[in-house]
């Protein structure tokens, strides 16, 4: 019984076949029950007030939306901070496309009536070399000590960043996405941080932080290879191999200047995120490193060489490359002392053929190799195949990650590289 | 066994008896949801299609061939905006009124339109440039703008004017001369389609891209896509087989089976342009696939579409137009303000919005957790997207079953309830994918199969109210309904910005990789939903307050046609047209 009566509570009444008696001078004003009265060519009551406070009200809500759609027209640029205990945190750099340089130092601000109109809507500017700075001013008496997670993320204009003594905090996320980020400076009396030539490291140099995404472009200006010429006589900025008017022993020099990168000898960690997008074709790890942290070479996609390098009593300190002889002892591939790689460290660098996952390696994150490996028609390329030092059973006990090998296209599905245990590590040529 | 048997027996002979003769109490014959499939089919495949034909920066032939620079459309939009109320204004008035207006009325609209058409004209060929001062403050802005000057700003605003002079005036004079014949709903197809075909091929034709001055090249394309605009093709016939019946089992009925299945053409169509596309040289940046593959597939479902959109027809109780009630400006904003129906819809959609911003969820777990791609990817989705269909043909069953008001407010408690459910997976058992994404996928499944029957529902309350609409002004007021979106619009952007805000502080900007970043992808994902939770809580609260049930929509329906009668009777009586009546 008490089903019955759920059952007929939630079911929907059934629609009555009640006939309506409409008289034919009532059809334009009758009411049905429970409904409103229609209006049909009658006046409304107090209709000039209701059409006063109509106007008004829509007057609003148009100004308002022609206001939100002239905001998104115009990039006015924001930075926000916050109070933190031992000073200020930047937490958001908005650029408004035309700060090139920005000093993470003191309490900055952009004053928006100083900004030319036309160089304020969104990638407007026809010449923005020209446009007037005094927009972008700092407050001495606010100091900033940290920077926030994604602090910088996106930006597209950005060439230069200047960390002042005080910034004791950065995280490692602060620059993501920086595309035309050249160099990150840091003043020398900063006792937490330290940059070598542009490049952010900790200050007693055993994590590097930061290679900033344009790295090589400042390189390239720094070795005067600022008016390269296609065949066509046509201006290019980046060389991708020899061409007739550039042969092989002039793009090899123009990899190691520009494209080839040391990391020096007091590293053990390098942090998450510290490359990604880098153009870098060859990269000398030291001998000592331990971790390479989460989507640390992610998307380097020109890597095409990892050595590592047993550094000399003296060690290394010189970041470009001057010769093998100044490195010492070198080998191919991921250093002997390493013990962690990141998940997605290596993700979607196809430019690598060769791994060699060393003996020391007891934690490898999810997806560390992740599409690093493709099909070229019915030929395989990328990373082909794992090579690992450890014998199956013990490696299997390690903290490895799921998806951590590369999977290519077969049939319609994917599937693993091979994997070599108990692999010996390939030689130099 | 035997009964299923009886029941498709019943089924066949109940089409075959009633296949050109609709049943008793019902309005359409079977021969016409055959049409309907055709029609309602090559209309959506034809308009689907035209979505590649866009002045947008997304548009394939913008991206490839016009390559123009991306401020330039948002400049545009600002140009245009300010006239943009007035044009609307005007467009409600003759809309809802089915163009037939009031001699002095129309007279002035006329005046108006022609007008704008000469002013717009003379801004477009007259060449302001020497006259204009290059010192003076907005012309030196917009000559500072990539792909726009102030001469050429001048002729922006200039097509912006002449399109809705010609516009307007067109909407007039069609409306009256084919709205008596095919319905309010379809006239359009009858004087816009030859033009829309011929559109479609100039646009891949005409070398306007090949303009080297880019400022020019911005211009001209701007008017070239303009007059592309003015002549329509969209999902027109769908909302005339909506409109197809007063019974409201009926329109059910139609909106389930053939609407439905006639959307299956255009699923066959998403796979075939892509395989055409593919054999052009250069694929989507190839000038071929706008000068032929588009054009074909277009004319061929704009072909079809004009042979069966003639063989079905609107059915809503109403006078003839020549009786007509007339809708000034204050009777059409004053008679929408009064449908409070209308005001518990917007107040749903606009608490909508709380979820504005947020990303799809299903991309980042397919994509991004589970890194799936090629056929595991497109199985999962499909499998996903499909679970709805099945449901979907249960549609008349339920709506007998339970009420609007339930259906919906279960609906969006159910959203909550799943999301809900997703967000504990992700927390819970996040580092194990292969569990969180079963228990995810389950969930999905599970939200789309409780998806489209109340989304069946949502369309037909909207269908309903129009008839409430029609009880309380005489007319359904459709255009004048705009004017919730000039006041829910600023509300929406504002709330609208919340997650978009959230998502940068999170890392999400343009950059989707951030995404392969785990704890920001948790955050990324989680925060929005739980915004998008609270949105479905507060949107069941306007359901709590709807009374609109059947017999109050049978009342309506029956008052209609009773209007409808005894207009009809009127107008026979003086003599006069009854062309657009229908009495049911």
């Amino acid at each position: 019984m008490k089903k019955d009566k759920t059952k007929k509570e939630n079911t929907a009444p059934e629609v009555e076949e009640e006939i309506l008696d409409i008289p034919e001078d009532e059809i334009w004003t009758y009411q049905i029950e429970g409904l409103a009265p229609p209006k049909i060519g009658v006046s409304y009551a107090n209709a000039k007030g209701k059409k006063a406070t109509f106007i008004i009200l829509i007057s609003i809500a148009v100004i308002l939306s022609l206001y939100f759609s002239v905001r998104a027209l115009l990039n006015t640029g924001d930075l926000e901070y916050k109070a933190v205990d031992s000073g200020y945190e930047l937490v958001q750099f908005s650029n408004n496309g035309l700060v090139k340089t920005f000093n993470v130092d003191k309490v900055a601000d952009i004053d928006n009536s100083k900004i030319e109109a036309g160089a304020m809507i969104a990638g407007g500017a026809e010449n923005e070399e020209d446009i007037n700075m005094d927009f972008l001013t700092y407050d001495n008496e606010k100091t900033v000590t940290e920077i926030h997670e994604y602090a910088f993320n996106c930006d597209a204009t950005l060439r230069v960043i200047n960390i002042g003594k005080d910034v004791t905090k950065i995280d490692n996320k602060a620059f993501y996405s920086c595309w035309a980020l050249q160099c990150i400076y840091v003043d020398e009396a900063n006792p937490n941080y330290c940059d070598v030539d542009g490049v952010l490291y900790n200050k007693d140099k055993t994590e590097i932080i930061c290679y900033p995404i344009d790295h090589d472009k400042y390189l390239r200006q720094e070795f005067g290879y600022t008016d390269l010429v296609d065949d066509n006589g046509n201006p290019m900025e980046e060389l991708w191999g020899p061409t007739e008017k550039y042969d092989e022993g002039f793009f090899r020099q123009y990899n190691e200047k520009v494209r080839t990168y040391v990391v020096p000898s007091t590293v053990e960690k390098i942090g998450p995120l510290c490359f990604n997008y880098a153009n870098v074709d060859t990269y000398y790890l030291p001998d000592g490193l331990k971790e390479i942290g989460t989507l640390a070479f992610f998307d380097c996609g020109n890597m095409h060489n990892i050595y590592s390098y047993v550094p000399t009593a003296d060690g290394v300190s010189e970041t470009r490359y001057t010769g093998r002889e100044s490195l010492g002892g070198i080998y191919l591939s991921l250093p002997e002392s390493l013990e962690t790689i990141g998940s997605d460290a290596f993700t979607r660098d196809r430019g690598l053929s060769y791994i060699y996952i060393p003996e020391n390696v007891k934690s490898i994150g999810h997806h560390a190799f992740w599409d690093s490996v493709y099909k070229d028609g019915s030929e395989l390329k990328g990373i082909t195949q794992m090579n690992i030092a450890a014998d199956e059973a013990t490696f299997k006990t390690y903290q490895i990650g799921s998806s951590w090998r590369p999977k290519y296209d077969y049939l319609l599905f994917k599937k693993n590289i091979d994997t070599v245990y108990n692999a010996e590590r390939q030689p130099v040529e | 066994m035997s009964k299923l048997g009886g029941k498709v027996k019943w089924l066949f002979g109940e089409i075959k008896e009633h296949w050109n003769t609709p049943a008793e109490g019902k309005y359409v014959p079977y021969k016409e949801y055959k049409d309907i499939w055709l029609a309602v089919g090559s209309n959506y495949s034809g308009s689907k299609t035209l979505e590649y034909i866009s002045f947008a920066a997304g548009c394939y032939l913008i991206m490839y061939h016009y390559k123009l620079p991306y401020v330039v459309f948002t400049a545009i939009a600002l140009i245009n905006m300010p006239l943009q109320k007035l044009w609307d204004i005007l467009g409600w008035i003759i809309n809802d009124n089915l163009g037939f207006m009031p001699k002095k009325t129309e007279k002035k609209l006329y005046t108006v339109y022609f007008f704008s058409m000469v002013i717009g004209i003379f801004l477009i060929a007259f060449p302001f440039e020497p006259y204009l001062n290059p010192n003076n403050w907005l012309v030196a802005s917009l000559n500072t703008i990539r792909g726009l000057s102030a001469a050429s700003a001048i002729k922006i605003l200039g097509t912006h004017i002449l399109w809705n002079g010609w516009a307007g005036s067109r909407n007039i004079f069609w409306r009256k001369k084919l709205v008596p014949k095919f319905g309010r709903y379809k006239y359009f197809l009858y004087c816009d389609v030859v033009p829309k075909c011929v559109m479609v091929i100039l646009i891949g034709w005409l070398p306007v891209y090949a303009i080297k001055d880019e400022v020019t090249r911005v211009w001209v394309a701007n008017l070239l896509f303009a007059i592309y605009n003015l002549f329509a093709f969209t999902n027109c016939l769908e909302n005339c087989a909506q409109n197809i019946s007063p019974n409201m089992q009926e329109r059910i009925l139609i909106r389930t089976y053939p609407i439905k299945l006639s959307h299956f053409l255009n699923s066959i169509m998403v796979i075939v342009i892509p395989i055409a596309i593919g054999f052009t040289r250069d694929e989507w940046a190839d000038i071929n696939v706008y000068r032929y593959v588009i054009p074909i597939i277009f004319i061929t479902f704009a072909t079809l579409t004009m042979i069966f959109a003639g063989r079905f027809k609107e059915r809503i109780p109403q006078p003839p137009l020549k009786e007509k009630v007339q809708i000034k400006f204050w009777d059409g904003i004053f008679g929408v303000m009064r449908n409070k129906y209308k005001w518990m819809l917007n107040a749903v959609y606009l608490l909508d919005s709380l979820g504005n911003g947020m990303l799809a969820f299903t991309t980042v777990l397919y994509l991004y957790t589970f890194r799936l791609s090629g056929l595991s990817y497109g199985l999962i989705v499909s499998l996903v997207s499909f679970a709805g269909t099945p449901p979907d043909f249960f549609t008349p069953y339920f709506i007998k079953r339970f009420s609007y008001k339930q259906i919906m407010i279960f609906y969006y408690l159910s959203r909550a309830i799943g999301w809900s459910l997703v967000v504990a997976t992700i927390l819970l058992c996040g580092d194990n994918v292969t569990l969180c994404g079963i228990v995810c996928v389950i969930i999905l499944i599970l939200l789309e199969v409780t998806h489209t029957i109340p989304m069946s529902v949502m369309h037909d309350m909207d269908i309903r109210i129009g008839d409430y609409q029609m009880y309380l002004s005489g007319e359904r007021l459709e255009a004048f309904s705009g004017i919730f979106g000039w006041i829910t619009g600023p509300i929406a952007s504002l709330v609208g910005l919340i997650i978009p805000i959230l998502l940068l502080k999170f890392g999400f900007n343009s950059n989707w990789d951030v995404l392969f970043v785990d704890m920001s992808r948790v955050k990324i994902i989680v925060i929005p939903i739980l915004f998008d939770i609270a949105g479905f809580l507060f949107m069941t609260i306007p359901y709590f307050f709807w009374d609109y049930d059947s017999v109050k929509q049978n009342k309506v329906i029956q008052v209609l046609k009773r209007r409808a009668e005894v207009t009809e009777k009127k107008a026979e009586e003086e003599g006069e047209s009854v062309a657009g009546s229908f009495t049911g």
